[in-house]
Order: C-alpha cells, then sequence, then structure tokens
C-alpha cells in the first residue's frame, strides 16, 4: 500500500536508468542523507560519533573497495588490509613531506599508491584463478606488512614503528572534534560511494561482471582480460588506500603497522559475505552488522553476568566474538549467500505487496 | 565463337555455352576465351558467368590452360559463376577441381535451376549493396581456413580441412558427433590457436590473433552450452556486446552525468532495435539465469548481433528447441542475412533447417572435411549418405 | 663459504619444511576426497594439540590422552560433515573456501573457550639438542628434535600410502577424489568416505599438533602455522601427498636459506613473506604445481 510503483512510468530511457526509479526509495534515501549529514552531527554524542560511527563509514569504504574487486569483478583477494595500510602510511608520508599540499590531495595520492600496489599483485589475475588467486593476495598482504615495518622510512625511522597522524586542516578550518571527523569522513565516504555506482551500473561495471560471469565469453565479445581485471584491483585498491588515510587520519590517530594484519583482510571480507556479494548497499549493511556486533556482545556480557550470578572470565568475550563471526559466516552462506543486501530486497519486495500476501 | 558467347542484358549474365564441344589444343582454348573477353570488354561491365558443360570434352593436357583462362576471365570480368553440367561425370571432375582451386562449383544439373540459383546470387549481393565487386570473385571469400590442425594432448581434433565462406551467405558446418565441428567453430573465432594451418579474414591472414582482437575484426558467436553473464540481466548481457562500440573509459563513468550517460542511452537505443528484433521485450529486466532454455539461446544471439558482426558464428543455434522456437529462430536467422547482409556460418544438428537455408554446406567427420557444396550437392553425396545421412 | 654452516642450514630447512609438510598433508587428504579447501585446518591443528596438552597436563595417561583427543577430531569431523559441508554441497569452491575460513575462527574460539588462552609447553621426550655424532663426524649441528619429527612424518606418510593404494577404502577415496558422482554411481556411501576423510584428517592434524607444540609450545600463534602450508600445497600441487612432502622440503629450505643469506640485507624478517612469494612465482609458470593436475578449460 505505501510502497506502490503505480502511476509512475519512465519515458525515456535516462529515466529508466536511474539509481532509484520508485518514488518512495528516492525519499527514503533522502531522509537517510538528510539524518547522516544534519541530525546525527547535532545530537549524537562524542562516544558513538568517534567510536562506532566513523569507523563505521571508514569499513564501509573498505568493504566498498573489496567488493568492487571480488563481488563485481570476482577476483578474490585477501590483501585488503595491506592496501590500506599503504594508504594510511603513504597519507602520513605525503602530509610530512610535503605539508603544503593539500590534505584531500594528499589523501588521493596516497589511495594512487595503494593502487600502484594493487595492480602490482593483481598481475597474478591474468593467470590464475579462485583461491590461487588468494593465496597471490596473502603475499601481497605479507610483504607490504614486512616492508612498512622494515623500512624505516615509511615511518619516518620512529623508534616504535608507531606513526601520529597529523591534524586534519581544509582552508583554515581544523577538523578535529569527533564531529567534524565524523562530517569529513561522511562527505568523503558518500562522494566516493556515489562514483562507484555511477561506474558499476556504467560499461565499467558491466564490463567486471562479464568478466566474473564467464570471462572466456568476455574476451569473444571483446572485452581486454588484462585492462578489465587490472583496472578492477586499481579501483578497488584505491578505495581501500582511502579507507586506510582516513582510518589513521579521523579514527585511530596513531597507527602501526600491526593494526593492518590479516585479521582485518578477512574481517572486511566478512563485511562484503554478510553484507551481500556485488552490492553496495551490502557493503554498508556489512560493515554496519559486523561493526555493532561486538558492541552487542559487550553490552549482552553485564545483563547475563547479573542473570547467570556468575562473573564471565576475561577472555570470554573475545572467544566469543570468534565463535559468533565464524559462525554467522557459515550461516550466511548456507542460508544467504547474497548477505543482508538480498534479505533487504526481498523485504521490500514482501513490502511491495503489503498489505497483501501475493 | 559467335552464338557461343551470349550476353543476357536482362539478367546480366554472359553465357558460355561449351556443349558438345571440344577441345584438343590449347590454341582451341585461347580463341574461346580471347572472343569472350573481348565481347566483355567491350561492354565495359562486369558480369555475371553462366556456364554449359553439358557433353563438354577437354583433353587432359590442355585442362590447365582451360582453368586458367576461365580464372583469369573471372577476375577481370566476373562477378560470380553458375555452372550447368548433366552427366555426373563432368560434376565430379568439375567438383574436384573446385577443391582444388579452391572456389565454388555451384554445379547444377539444368540450365533453368543455374538460372534459378543465378537470381538468388543477384539478389543476396544487391542486399549488400556497394559491397560487389572483387571481393565476390570465386575464389576469395571473406572467410577462408586453410588446411587446418588441431591437437590436444594427443588427440586430433581436426585433421587438415579447408574452406571458403563467401560474404553475406549462410554456410552450415554438419557432421556426426564428435566430427570436429565446434573446434572448427572455435578456431574460426579465435578461441583456439591451430597447430597447423591459417585463416584468412577479407584476405588477409589472422591466424595468430587473440580472440578479442577477433571480436574487434568483427567476428561474432553463439556457444553450444550457451554463455550468458548469469549475474545479469537480458538488457546487461545485451549492453556487453556494445563493449567495442561504446565510448569512454572508468572516469567518464563515474562522473556519469554528461558523458557517459548519453553514451549509454544512445547504446541503450541501439540495444533496444535488436530487442525489437528479436521479440524479447517482457524479459528484459529479468536476470537471464531465471529464463528458459529457448529465451537464453535467443537473449546470446541478441548479444552476438549487438556487436555489428560482418561474420556471425552460431553453435547449434536451435539445440533443445521445440518446433515452434526452432521456427522462430530460423526466421531470426534469415532476418540477420537477408537485412543486414551479415555472413553467417553455422552448426546445426537439423538436417531440414540445414538443407533449407543454407547457401553452402561442409560436412566433416572425424576431423576431416569429407564433402562441400550446395545442399543439393551434399544432400546426393553418396559419401556424407554413407558417414552421416542415412535415411533422410 | 662456509660449507657446514651451509649444510646446517639446509638440513635445518629441509627438517622445519618435514614439520610443514605434516600440517600440508591433512590439507592434501580433504582436498583430495572432498574437493574443499579447508583452510580451518590449522585450527584444527590448534584444537588437536590444546585438547591433548591440556588432558596432560590433567594427568592422563599420554596414550589415553592420544586416543580422546582422536575422538575429539573424529567427532569434530562428523560435525563439520553435517553441519557444514553438507548444507553447501553444491556451491562453488569459492564458496566452500570461505565457509571453511569461518570455520576456522569458530574452532579458535571454541578451543581457548573450552581449554584457556594461555601457552602450554609440551614434553614429549626427545629434547632439542643436536645429534651427537653428527656434531662430531661432520661438525655440523642437526636437532634430534627434527630428525625424530622427519621420521615420524615419513612414517605417517608411508602409511597413507600404503593406505591409499592397498585397502578398500583408500580405493574408494581415490574414486571420491575422482569424480563424486560416479563414485556414487557405482554405490561408494559418500558420506561416511567423507567423515572418514576427516577423521584421518584430525588424526593427521594431532600429530603435527604434538610435534609443532612440542617445538614451539601450544599457544594461539599455532593457527598461523596453516598459513604456511598454503605456499607448499602451491608448490606441491593440492591433490598430492608427494607434493606436499616435496613442496614443505622446499619451502622450509628456502625460506631458512633466504633468512640466513638474504636477510641481512634487508633487515631480516624474510620468513613471513618469502615463501608466498616464491609460491606466486611459482603459480605464474606453473599453475597446477609440482605434482597436481593440468586443467584445461572447454567451452
Amino acid at each position: 500500500m505505501l510502497y506502490r510503483e503505480a502511476g509512475q512510468f519512465k519515458t525515456t530511457y535516462a529515466g529508466d536508468q536511474q539509481v532509484f526509479p520508485i518514488r518512495q526509495d528516492r525519499i527514503g534515501v533522502a531522509v537517510v542523507l538528510v539524518v547522516a549529514f544534519v541530525v546525527v552531527p547535532l545530537i549524537g554524542n562524542q562516544y558513538w560519533l568517534s567510536a562506532i560511527l566513523t569507523p563505521f563509514l571508514i569499513f564501509a569504504l573498505a568493504t566498498l573497495g573489496l567488493n568492487i574487486l571480488t563481488g563485481y569483478a570476482g577476483q578474490l583477494s585477501l590483501g585488503t588490509a595491506a592496501f590500506m595500510a599503504v594508504g594510511a602510511f603513504m597519507a602520513f608520508n605525503f602530509e610530512l613531506r610535503a605539508p603544503w599540499m593539500p590534505i584531500l590531495v594528499s589523501f588521493a595520492l596516497a589511495g594512487l599508491c595503494a593502487a600502484a600496489v594493487g595492480v602490482a599483485f593483481g598481475l597474478p589475475s591474468l593467470r590464475i584463478k579462485g583461491f590461487y588467486l588468494a593465496v597471490a593476495t596473502l603475499a601481497c598482504q605479507f610483504f607490504v606488512l614486512w616492508a612498512l615495518q622494515r623500512i624505516g622510512w615509511f615511518t619516518n625511522h620512529s623508534a616504535s614503528g608507531v606513526i601520529t597522524a597529523q591534524k586534519v586542516v581544509i582552508l583554515g578550518y581544523a577538523f578535529d572534534t569527533p564531529a567534524t571527523k565524523y562530517m569529513l569522513t561522511l562527505g568523503i565516504v558518500t562522494v566516493l560511494a556515489v562514483l562507484a555506482k555511477n561506474m558499476l551500473r556504467s560499461e565499467t561495471g558491466r564490463k567486471f561482471m562479464a568478466v566474473r560471469d564467464m570471462d572466456l565469453a568476455a574476451e569473444v565479445i571483446g572485452i581486454r582480460m588484462m585492462q578489465t581485471k587490472l583496472l578492477a584491483f586499481a579501483i578497488s585498491s584505491f578505495y581501500c588506500g582511502v579507507a586506510g588515510a582516513l582510518y589513521a587520519f579521523t579514527y585511530l590517530g596513531t597507527v602501526e603497522p600491526e593494526a593492518f594484519t590479516l585479521d582485518l583482510s578477512f574481517r572486511i571480507l566478512f563485511m562484503v559475505i554478510v553484507g551481500g556479494v556485488g552490492s553496495i548497499l551490502g557493503s554498508f549493511l556489512g560493515a554496519a552488522f559486523i561493526t555493532l556486533l561486538p558492541i552487542f556482545l559487550n553490552t549482552m556480557a553485564h545483563p547475563i553476568e547479573e542473570l547467570l550470578g556468575v562473573t564471565l572470565p576475561a577472555g570470554l568475550m573475545s572467544n566469543l566474538e570468534l565463535i559468533v563471526f565464524g559462525a554467522l559466516i557459515i550461516f550466511f552462506l548456507i542460508v544467504e549467500p547474497h548477505g543482508l543486501a538480498r534479505l533487504w530486497q526481498i523485504g521490500k519486495e514482501k513490502l511491495r505487496l503489503w498489505p497483501f500476501p501475493h | 565463337m559467335q552464338d557461343r558467347v551470349i550476353l543476357h542484358d536482362d539478367i546480366g549474365a554472359m553465357e558460355a555455352d561449351f556443349s558438345g564441344m571440344s577441345f584438343t589444343t590449347g590454341a582451341e582454348v585461347d580463341a574461346f576465351y580471347d572472343e569472350a573477353d573481348r565481347r566483355m570488354e567491350a561492354t565495359g561491365k562486369r558480369w555475371y558467368f553462366l556456364v554449359i558443360y553439358t557433353d563438354c570434352v577437354i583433353a587432359p593436357d590442355v585442362w590447365d590452360r582451360f582453368a586458367a583462362r576461365g580464372k583469369s576471365t573471372n577476375i577481370k570480368y566476373g562477378l560470380g559463376t553458375v555452372r550447368v553440367g548433366t552427366s555426373a561425370g563432368t560434376r565430379e571432375t568439375i567438383r574436384q577441381s573446385a577443391q582444388r582451386e579452391m572456389f565454388r562449383a555451384n554445379i547444377y544439373e539444368s540450365r533453368d535451376s543455374a538460372i534459378l540459383a543465378l537470381g538468388e546470387l543477384r539478389k543476396r549481393h544487391e542486399t549488400l549493396g556497394g559491397t560487389v565487386g572483387a571481393e565476390v570473385v570465386d575464389g576469395e571469400g571473406i572467410v577462408r581456413v586453410d588446411d587446418i590442425h588441431l591437437n590436444f594432448g594427443g588427440v586430433k581434433a581436426i585433421a587438415g580441412v579447408g574452406f571458403e565462406v563467401n560474404r553475406g551467405e549462410i554456410s552450415s558446418i554438419i557432421g556426426p558427433n564428435g566430427a570436429g565441428k565446434s573446434s572448427m567453430l572455435n578456431v574460426i573465432s579465435g578461441f583456439y590457436r591451430p597447430s597447423r594451418g591459417r585463416i584468412y579474414f577479407e584476405g588477409r591472414d589472422r591466424t595468430h590473433l587473440a580472440a578479442h582482437d577477433v571480436a574487434r575484426l568483427g567476428f561474432a558467436r553463439t556457444f553450444q552450452n550457451i554463455a550468458l553473464f548469469k549475474g545479469m540481466s537480458t538488457l546487461d548481457n545485451i549492453m556487453t556486446g556494445r563493449s567495442l562500440k561504446i565510448k569512454g573509459n572508468f572516469l567518464t563513468d563515474a562522473l556519469y552525468w554528461g558523458f557517459a550517460q548519453k553514451e549509454e542511452t544512445a547504446q541503450r537505443q541501439h540495444v533496444e532495435k535488436i530487442i525489437d528484433f528479436l521479440e524479447i521485450q517482457a524479459i528484459r529486466k529479468t536476470p537471464v539465469g531465471k529464463l528458459p532454455y529457448g529465451l537464453q539461446k535467443r537473449v546470446e544471439l541478441a548479444r552476438a548481433l549487438a556487436m555489428e558482426p560482418k561474420v556471425l558464428l552460431l553453435d547449434e543455434p536451435m539445440a533443445g528447441m521445440n518446433v515452434e522456437e526452432k521456427e522462430d529462430m530460423v526466421r531470426f536467422i534469415l532476418d540477420v542475412n537477408d537485412q543486414w547482409g551479415t555472413t553467417i556460418i553455422l552448426i546445426e544438428h537439423d538436417m531440414g533447417v540445414v538443407m533449407d537455408i543454407s547457401h553452402y554446406v561442409v560436412v566433416m567427420d572425424h576431423g576431416g572435411k569429407i564433402a562441400e557444396g550446395t545442399p543439393g550437392e551434399v544432400k546426393a553425396d553418396p559419401v556424407v549418405i554413407r558417414a552421416y545421412l542415412g535415411a533422410h | 663459504m662456509n660449507w657446514q654452516f651451509f649444510l646446517e642450514v639446509l638440513v635445518g630447512g629441509l627438517l622445519a619444511g618435514v614439520m610443514y609438510s605434516l600440517v600440508a598433508l591433512g590439507f592434501v587428504l580433504i582436498y583430495k576426497a572432498s574437493g574443499v579447501f579447508n583452510f580451518a585446518q590449522g585450527a584444527m591443528v590448534f584444537l588437536a594439540a590444546l585438547t591433548f596438552v591440556s588432558l596432560l597436563e590433567r594427568g592422563v595417561n599420554f596414550w589415553l590422552a592420544i586416543a580422546i583427543a582422536l575422538a575429539v577430531m573424529v567427532v569434530l569431523g562428523i560435525a563439520i560433515e553435517r553441519l557444514v559441508l553438507r548444507p553447501l554441497v553444491n556451491q562453488p569452491q569459492i564458496t566452500l573456501f570461505m565457509a571453511t575460513i569461518g570455520l576456522s575462527f569458530v574452532l579458535e574460539g571454541l578451543s581457548q573457550l573450552v581449554w584457556g588462552s594461555q601457552p602450554h609447553g609440551l614434553e614429549i621426550g626427545i629434547p632439542d639438542v643436536p645429534m651427537q655424532w653428527l656434531a662430531d663426524t661432520l661438525g655440523i649441528n642437526v636437532s634430534q628434535f627434527d630428525v625424530f619429527a622427519a621420521v615420524v612424518a615419513g612414517i605417517l606418510v608411508a602409511a597413507l600410502a600404503v593406505f591409499f593404494q592397498t585397502t578398500r577404502i583408500g580405493r574408494a577415496l581415490r574414486a571420491v577424489a575422482d569424480d563424486h558422482q560416479a563414485a556414487l554411481a557405482v554405490g561408494i556411501p559418500l558420506r561416511q568416505i567423507w567423515a572418514i576423510v576427516w577423521t584421518v584428517a584430525g588424526f593427521v592434524a594431532l600429530v603435527a599438533g604434538i610435534m609443532w607444540g612440542a617445538r614451539n609450545g601450544v599457544q594461539y600463534a599455532l593457527t598461523f602455522i596453516a598459513l604456511k602450508a598454503l605456499p607448499v600445497l602451491i608448490l606441491g600441487g593440492f591433490e598430492s601427498v608427494a607434493g606436499a612432502i616435496v613442496g614443505g622440503l622446499i619451502v622450509g629450505a628456502s625460506e631458512k636459506l633466504a633468512e640466513v643469506y638474504l636477510g641481512p640485507y634487508v633487515g631480516g624478517g624474510l620468513e613471513s613473506w618469502f615463501p608466498y612469494v616464491l609460491a606466486l612465482a611459482f603459480l605464474l609458470v606453473r599453475p597446477e604445481g609440482l605434482f597436481g593436475e593440468k586443467r584445461i578449460e572447454r567451452v
């Protein structure tokens, strides 16, 4: 009843190709954007802004990057954290050695460096596929981490191996409160998400999906394998690189190479799986889910302790987290391999019919 | 010689009447051809050839001269040749010569059927408009494969096959299962590199081109087991067929509004024409994985057509279809050939379809070519019947 | 060039490689029989070792502890087959691979939940000291323990090889590895076979866990050993027992040699990525590994 398309006809191809063809969707998206950009910074408390929303946005961006590579182009990658690390450390270095450069440019350049690394380690994809490729990306993950730890230039020869991200100042305005950092992150992520959506619904996206679905047929149509796969690696790594830079500058503040371990790569892969492979909305949903889960578990700890009258051992929560993550992955793979995004779609389908059953 | 060379203005054909003649010396051959050349030179234009071989005797030692003069006349003044041979012995001789020299025998049993075929040839050429000329001379088709060998490890999939496909025609490759037909198609589409032999496109050697470069030249194909992109809708699948034509790069795509949007709309218009042509409007937005088999095959054809190919390779386009679906598919294939003059190379098991719509048929068995010719010739060939056709 | 030193490093590397092979064997078994690349193998090694050592510490007899740990692995194998593999039976390989990643998380969390997260030392009676007579005769130091591990691995491989080639079950396993459908058609009970395979893999994991635990202590880091097994498998081929051995030897030796001879130039720590880059280079030249089967893609 509410979610009806009746009366909304498209008379041009451009109209048909809109991202949100249904008016109710457009309204919904507008509401979300208003809430995100206006309401949240006004009413959000420090903790939520700095410890939950900002990292959620950053992980959503990284998940989006991985989704482009794995979900749309079908190239499995376990090196996401490495690309983020390149972004973080290169942004730091650009700011350090060329302080006259606007910080957004530093971020962009850091992303390009990550893209270059992505292309280099993506070259094997021209010859190998599936989890052989995953192993190749593992090589990238370990090598990059080692390089960041051993080659002093990256950390400006800091004795502890830790770098402190510089303040973010754009046109004289300092982004140093949780609210302003959140806004900056939100702005960057929104712009990049829009660009990604545009790319993925046009020829670029089709080429990626063709390579994913049947690369031999794609070749016969004239799609160049090498260009397409390497472009996917480049764009994906760029997004992960920018996410890494944001990770350092608007969230953590201080970073060390150990923050970008294989564990983080897996975590982002989980966000892709849970959220929905090959879906931009899914990237956000998955990131939200995985970011909120540990918090949810932690808040559950107290009521359970009170209920059972026991004090739970210290390591219990972290182990429980591992178990729940793992079980969730298996659950989603069995029940809904297309993740939360598909569940969302199914929900919308049901909503279109509501209140009728079919 | 006057009455042996007749110029028919109405059908644009020169009739060379060799019936009852005998050639025993080179001089006799030259006398005839000199007269024919002179007459056609005087008109200043090109002619179709109608050659009557009934009861014609040519001494073995002047055969080469005869053939050489014929070829040179063809190149200078010809548009295409049909031949009439009423005796089986004559037909066999000409066919063998055609195989050796790589030209179309185009042999008919009566003058009337030859003239009918000539009419068809003219009509086909007219559809192509403006491409008629030197390319259409016998022995220079749009696609030629020469002595192709293909090995998979120790298995010989193709052993020394060569044939030629003329522009604007529908040619079929038939043969029992395992004959190497699909492999041949894969070689032509650049999928497999032949272990030996050459492939020519419009006269140029393209043997070593990769698959995507072959596509760029103007080849499109469908697959036996449907190679659609299962994760995309019908519309998106067909749009991928426009990949070679669509302009822009990932940056223009990212900044969508403006250039990329205009391109998308323009390409969409082109694709919609194909959707209308193949009558698949209703399933535009359906993910192809959900479509029934027959419709999937049609979408695959649409995708191939979206590439605006010069040569269309169809691998069993009618496999697994019921009678109505087959009729639809045949209609589409004929329309494609008629309207756009697309050269079509077809692998098909349904003999009725093959014989009805093909202009030329190549028969393969156990990796080799055992016969070729017009459907009529092939149907009557005892070698083919023995290998394959059985009771048809 | 100090040949004695080189030999020492080489032999040490080879023996370390044998340890990798032990873990890789578990992978190969499961991949051979069910086509699943079991990323959770490392977690299984960890679980097996942790169970074993925790039982020992509670005063359980050595051989009884082994039996109990083995039983745990058997139950685990059956549970995995029922809860994870069966629901995902027709999914693409990638999906199964990711499911095993999830599985590894579950097992890691579970192991520590049940037995606690402190590291445990493990003594099995073989000291990690150089073999006296080798030191005396050739002047090189080779750990007794490493040699013992090599011998154990050798026996295990030989036993597995005999098992596969001669017994009826072994034959059935090979049939299943080749073609599930065909195996079903001949009446081979697929589910039982899979349960058996995971059990054998569990046993191999237990042995590997005990050896690694005795060497490095039983702690969370044990799970990362599995990651080292990946380059081993790429070099050797995913389906080959011989490949696991050879691959392990190559990885172990090259890792140690690189660390010793190249390490000083680049600041050390090479072993974290060298085997991977080596495997990567190998993949580009020979994607199916030394002993793997070549795949031809037909359309």
